[in-house]
């Protein structure tokens, strides 16, 4: 009943990375590093430890940044398995990130019976897909693990320690429920769309069932935020549902200059894709008592590479699972929307914007417009924006203060090591 | 776009007591109260004190004598008591306040703002008014101040603390009204799918979720998490009370205490928690924060009670002359309920439901035939008192502005109970 939009969305989110599948494909960019770099990055980024060259390998990224990118996930993917294993970001969180989902899914159903089958859209995107966001913020809370000086006991410490961490997890569940009402309410449009002048009970039950249950979660949000008592955070994350639907509203009210804009489509995606991850992980850092500079290194981070994210997912919405174009899904151009590689290839080929203007409604537009991105950079553009956005993500975490405890460092690993999947992912 | 039922609850609630129009409807519980019983009242019901004893016995006709004597005092008392206008300069700053807000951040939201603006213009804006006037009535002196200056800068920061409380409501009660016109929407408009009903779906969604997180941002300002977890819980009972409409069992329907807990949820938590929120911003005790939650709960009840007989009898006392809105949604509703105790054979025609309006006829036979419209008043005016009672048990505070206003409260217990429109 709820949507094909919302769920194809879905399963390109959590079908972004499956465990272990780690592999470099054959782009232009991400190949083609000259030797000597590949050697003097080989000899930094093999030494796995703690007080790594952590500086080593921020000058690393500082110079021909796509192709070292490249080299570094090559270097990752010939080294041990065992080392690969434990850096696979998901499974450092997977316990976490169940008791989180049993938390919210018992939360759901025992409250609001009736909203059953909104809820089982709920579940079924916890259930298949990997927890992005929650795992995002997961790592970010051990990754700015403040240690307690000089702890009276242990038994002090754990509880202080444990405390905040459920705090901060609560923090993943509430983002998680911003995250949903926000595709659920999305819906109500995508259900009109599609049954234009279809009155079935479905479609009536289907529209209440997803303004309901939005706001049921709205409001479980609201509550539990509220329980932190930390009036910056919520102020946080009442923020991110503002630039949700101010993302949403410029997405679906463009006048024709903005909608050929990269700069209002940048603003746009930040506010619909990239806000609720760099605003909750800022909330992260601020429950975890760090520094304000702390706190804006993490929120560099979430935002970072939620647009690395959304731009590599634009361009698989064009690639598919080949590196050719026209073989992904199209829903993006289908819709109207206009996306980062078409803006891209309407620098090169103007009168493509003649086309974006007619609309693709006459799907032999859509065609044409294909024909151009293809001739055009477009694509590789968009990649390669992508890659400049995963790298000062990754740049945030290595600015992050030292600190040489072996949970903090796995999660800083992790976090890195994200910021390759979401460029690298192929689905 | 945005729609019939909605509008026509704002209409409601916005004209439910024009300026200086008060009358008494012939109405036979509010008339008919004994000669002596005027005479007693006449006197003790001007103080404040006295209208704890005059609302203990016969209270319906009580009711009525008390309005009565308004009607025959002075003019000028009169105009003194009207709640809107005490607070009427604020309230015209709080929708300025609101409306640039709304307008400035997100200009294509406009359409939906312009319903926010249309309710804020027209009506009476009764959710903020019974909060200023809180305000006031639990206004703390503070005590030996240092000089003027000081009093007053903290007296201001305070009542612009309030205001807001009185903001944060509003948005939360439009966004909520935008939302279930999406709701009604697809009802009133099944299967057809025009641009303008798409637009106006999504945009009332994302309107009534825009209001929110504004709502949300304001009342982290305030810094104070007990108002926080107050008002996060009202939007809380909001989506509850409407779940509950929508997903009810047949017994369910036709329960009286699960339709006076879904009414508390749907009307009068938002009013009684914003009431709390008031006290508590003020500083006062946690009694005084209860006596302000019931005021507000009992006159929320009382509010939509009465709304459901007008939903019947509309503008004059007989049936069928009102619009009919809620049985026709299959909405069953107070009046129903107590007949349907008296007549059983009227809940199989509940059960039917009302698609069929030969049903809602069957169903209008047996409530005239029933003391269904007299039985709701009376509940009305059950829970109006208990408002009034939580007034009348403020702790004493002979401040002029003070008295006005708690006066103004006591006055809209009268005005819920005795609108006709």
């Amino acid at each position: 009943m709820l949507i094909y939009r919302g769920l194809s969305r879905i399963s390109r989110i959590s079908k972004k990375t499956s465990f272990g599948r780690r592999w470099l494909p054959s782009h232009p960019l991400l190949s083609g590093a000259s030797h000597s770099a590949a050697a003097a990055a080989a000899d930094s980024s093999v030494k796995d430890s703690g007080n790594i060259s952590l500086s080593k390998t921020r000058e690393a990224y500082s110079w021909s940044l796509p192709a070292l990118h490249g080299i570094r996930h090559q270097i990752h993917h010939q080294s041990s398995s065992v080392i690969e294993e434990q850096l696979d970001p998901f499974s450092l969180v997977a316990d976490e990130l169940s008791i989180l989902a049993k938390r919210l899914r018992s939360m759901v159903v025992a409250e609001v019976p009736k909203l059953a089958s909104a809820a089982e859209y709920f579940f079924k995107m916890g259930v298949e897909g990997k927890r992005f966001r929650p795992t995002v913020l997961l790592l970010m809370a051990t990754a700015l693990n403040v240690r307690v000086p000089e702890p009276l006991h242990d038994g002090v410490e754990d509880a202080l320690a444990t405390e905040l961490r459920t705090r901060q997890q609560c923090i993943a569940e509430i983002t998680e429920m911003i995250h949903v009402a926000s595709l659920l309410h999305d819906d109500v449009l995508d259900d009109a769309d599609t049954r234009r002048g279809i009155g079935s009970l479905n479609f009536v039950m289907g529209n209440k069932l997803a303004v309901l249950a939005g706001d049921f979660l709205l409001s479980r949000a609201c509550v539990a935020l509220a329980s932190l008592k930390n009036t910056e955070v919520v102020t946080l994350l009442a923020t991110v549902v503002e630039h949700l639907v101010t993302g949403e509203t410029m997405q679906m009210t463009t006048s024709s200059d903005q909608r050929c804009s990269m700069d209002y489509y940048m603003q746009k995606t930040y506010y619909k894709t990239a806000s609720l991850i760099s605003n909750s992980c800022k909330a992260i850092a601020l429950l975890a008592g760090q520094t304000a500079e702390v706190a804006i290194l993490a929120f560099d981070y979430g935002k970072n590479l939620g647009l690395a994210y959304q731009l590599i997912d634009d361009v698989l919405d064009f690639t598919g699972t080949s590196a050719s174009l026209g073989k992904g899904s199209l829903s993006d151009i289908r819709h109207g929307i206009i996306t980062a590689p078409i803006l891209f290839a309407m620098e090169e080929f103007p009168q493509l914007r003649t086309v974006v203007e007619q609309g693709f409604e006459d799907s032999s537009n859509v065609d044409i417009a294909l024909e151009y991105l293809g001739k055009s950079r477009g694509i590789q553009k968009t990649r390669e924006l992508a890659v400049k956005h995963a790298n000062l993500a990754a740049a945030a975490i290595d600015s992050l203060p030292e600190n040489n405890d072996e949970d903090v460092t796995k999660s800083r690993r992790a976090l890195l090591d994200l910021t390759h999947r979401v460029i690298t992912r192929n689905k």
